[in-house]
């Protein structure tokens, strides 16, 4: 038994070895390989990207071939440099890479470099000077959108409260940041709380969202919620306490189903919100243009849009809220 | 009679290596994977994906085959790797935070241990306990978030350095590889060895023929625990950070390893060698899968079913030889 095991394997590993490695069809050159990794694959946001990616392949008639693959399970960081090292062992010609973290990312990204693999960065930061391009939304800009449009709302005066995402969560920092940075040019607007945190989930943000407006219900005027959960969670929390529909002004971060309801019916006053399928096709299509030997920026901005309840069934700001998917996706 | 001894510390491990062969037989099909899958470069890879659950393995198999199990080393793998990250952001010298390191991991287990040994309980429901205290614990240290140190020697343990080609491998290939090297000789040539396959076969005989039990098993399970720790640095520094919610689910992976390895939950069997080649089909399977395109989905499914297909066939194939 034994002998066969090692023989086999031996035989097998021979086998691999003295096989031809060129796979391009005579005449036709091979499709340029393209991996794209998101942070997980269930969420609606990243079946945008993926729609984003295909679109770019789709429109390359065949030139660029899109493999999509996200981390076993989402939210670990293993996994996803796992992912990484086996694209790289595939020898694809470059990787899309959406970061878990922006350290745990560095060396695999760092690594594939080595092994003449360019890697594209999409949505989170990642803190490496390895890659070719860093294609995400401003969040900075998103969150002095959303400060100025709230104080406009608030006439410029009144009290106001910041509820913030997770401590160490790059993107909704900046946001925070920007939205701080915009409301110091309306000195009347007084913040009357901006130091508590929704959490990771709908429930812990509704839990938040309740207890601010149980010490702040009666004198708060104005609310900014940095994504989407804390927004619904809030959303809810200022119905309860009769205090929804504009009498409080909300404005929050990212459209999902629930979101774009309260939207409708006048719950929430407007929505920053983010264009992930572009996000995915300037990724792959940043990639292809280094690729080939081109020019591209160090940043790209995919851009940020303030979605009110007069401006959405706008030809532009459609898409945004219902994404196409199902033109691209398989 | 040499060669027959060998044979004899080989044979309980000829079924995980047919296992592997198959596995290896079965991403040899196809041409286009074949070419890539079987390259330096890729071996290399796949080493390197193993060894954290390897050396885990090798703690495991020693609490197996004692006839107990410990539900605790994800989260200790977690919190160690933690402790590590904690240690060099506080600029402790690399050698001295290895040593820390490996004393938290012995720590838990020691804790483990002695619960286990004077408190008469059942090693599934101390080691789930201490499964959420160390997770627990290293999300305190951590204060929730993750911990990074700036750049330091510990991070080259797992940097796959020259990424195109099989050499060099990382040290902490070597490392597992001479650790597994160190602890096959422990359980097969030393009372101490011969000891923990004697508690786990029967162990009130093994009490009657004078063998301090307890004592035993509190050394079995921090000397696990120290495994886990070494597991734990390996983690931190394949990811450079400690994270405190890495690992999830790693004590199962680590499981099916030994258990795809010949051992048998009951205990009193079990084999080093046969561990480490179940870690090495789990990673097989993970790199060929993730290599073919299949969806995440499809490889949870198959490596789940060839977990329940090797060790039944390992079972068929010791009830035939009338083992």
């Amino acid at each position: 038994m034994k002998h066969y095991g090692w023989l086999l394997l031996a035989a097998l590993w021979a086998a691999g070895c003295g096989a031809p490695v060129d796979e391009a069809a005579e005449g036709e050159p091979a499709a340029l390989r393209i991996a794209v990794i998101p942070k997980g694959t269930t969420h609606e946001f990243w079946r945008s990207v993926e729609a984003g990616a295909r679109k770019a392949e789709q429109e390359s008639g065949g030139r660029i071939r899109v493999f999509w693959k996200g981390p076993l399970r989402e939210d670990d960081r293993d996994q996803q440099i796992q992912v990484v090292e086996q694209f790289m062992a595939q020898r694809v010609a470059g990787i899309v890479l959406a970061p878990l973290d922006s350290q745990a990312l560095v060396r695999p990204v760092a690594t594939a470099r080595k092994a003449g693999i360019p890697t594209v960065i999409i949505d989170s930061g990642l803190q490496s000077d390895q890659l070719v391009s860093f294609v995400a939304t401003d969040n900075f800009k998103g969150g002095e959108m959303a400060g100025t449009y709230l104080a406009e709302l608030m006439g410029g005066k009144g009290q106001a409260i910041l509820l913030r995402y997770a401590v160490g969560s790059a993107s909704t920092e900046q946001r925070e940041a920007g939205f701080l940075n915009a409301l110091q040019a309306w000195p009347e607007i007084r913040l009357i709380s901006s130091d508590q945190y929704a959490g990771p989930t709908r429930e812990t943000a509704y839990q938040a969202s309740q207890n601010l407006l149980h010490r702040f219900g009666r004198e708060v005027e104005g609310i900014f919620c940095v994504n989407e959960n804390s927004t619904i969670g809030m959303t809810k929390a200022l119905r309860e306490i009769g205090r929804a529909a504009g009498q409080v002004k909300l404005v929050g971060f990212d459209a999902g189903s629930q979101s774009i309801k309260d939207l409708k019916n006048g719950d929430v006053q407007g929505l920053i919100v983010q264009d992930p399928l572009r996000m995915g096709y300037e990724g792959v299509k940043t990639l292809v243009r280094y690729l080939d030997g081109g020019v591209v920026d160090e940043r790209i901005d995919t851009g940020v849009t303030l979605v009110t309840e007069s401006n959405l069934e706008d030809p532009d700001v459609r898409p945004l809220l219902y994404p196409p998917l199902e033109r691209y996706l398989p | 009679m040499k060669a027959e001894r060998r044979w004899r510390s080989w044979r309980p491990a000829a079924g995980p290596l047919f296992g592997l062969a198959a596995v290896l037989a079965l991403f040899a099909v196809d041409p286009e994977l074949r070419a890539i899958f079987f390259s330096g470069s890729n071996a290399k890879l796949v080493l390197t994906q193993t060894v954290i659950v390897a050396v885990g393995a090798l703690g495991m198999t020693l609490v197996i085959v004692s006839g107990g199990i410990d539900l605790s080393a994800g989260s200790v793998v977690a919190l160690t790797g933690v402790v590590a990250a904690s240690l060099l952001v506080a600029a402790v010298p690399p050698v001295l935070v290895v040593i820390l390191t490996l004393a938290a991991g012995a720590l838990i287990g020691f804790v483990n241990g002695s619960i286990i040994a004077w408190g008469r309980m059942i090693p599934f429901i101390v080691t789930l306990g201490m499964m959420g205290v160390a997770r627990g614990l290293a999300k305190w240290l951590g204060n929730n978030q993750t911990v990074n140190p700036a750049d330091n020697s510990l991070n080259l343990l797992m940097e796959p350095r020259q990424p195109l080609q099989f050499f060099p491998l990382p040290p902490g290939v070597w490392l597992a590889a001479g650790l597994a090297a160190a602890m096959a000789v422990v359980m097969s040539r030393t009372i101490f060895g011969r000891q923990v396959f004697a508690i786990g076969s029967n162990e009130e005989a093994a009490r009657l023929c004078g063998i301090p039990v307890r004592r035993r098993k509190i050394a079995i399970y921090a000397l696990a625990g120290l495994f886990f720790g070494m597991s734990g640095l390996l983690q931190y520094s394949r990811l450079t950070q400690g994270d405190p919610t890495v690992a999830f689910g790693l004590e199962l992976e680590i499981i099916a390893a030994v258990v795809i390895g010949g051992a048998s939950l009951n205990g009193g069997s079990g084999s080093i060698v046969g561990s480490v080649i179940g870690a090495l089909i789990m990673a097989v399977l993970k790199s060929g899968s993730g290599q073919l395109n299949w969806p995440t989905y499809m490889q949870e499914i198959v490596i789940g079913a060839v977990i329940v297909l090797a060790v039944g066939l390992d079972r068929l194939r010791e009830w035939r030889t009338g083992r």
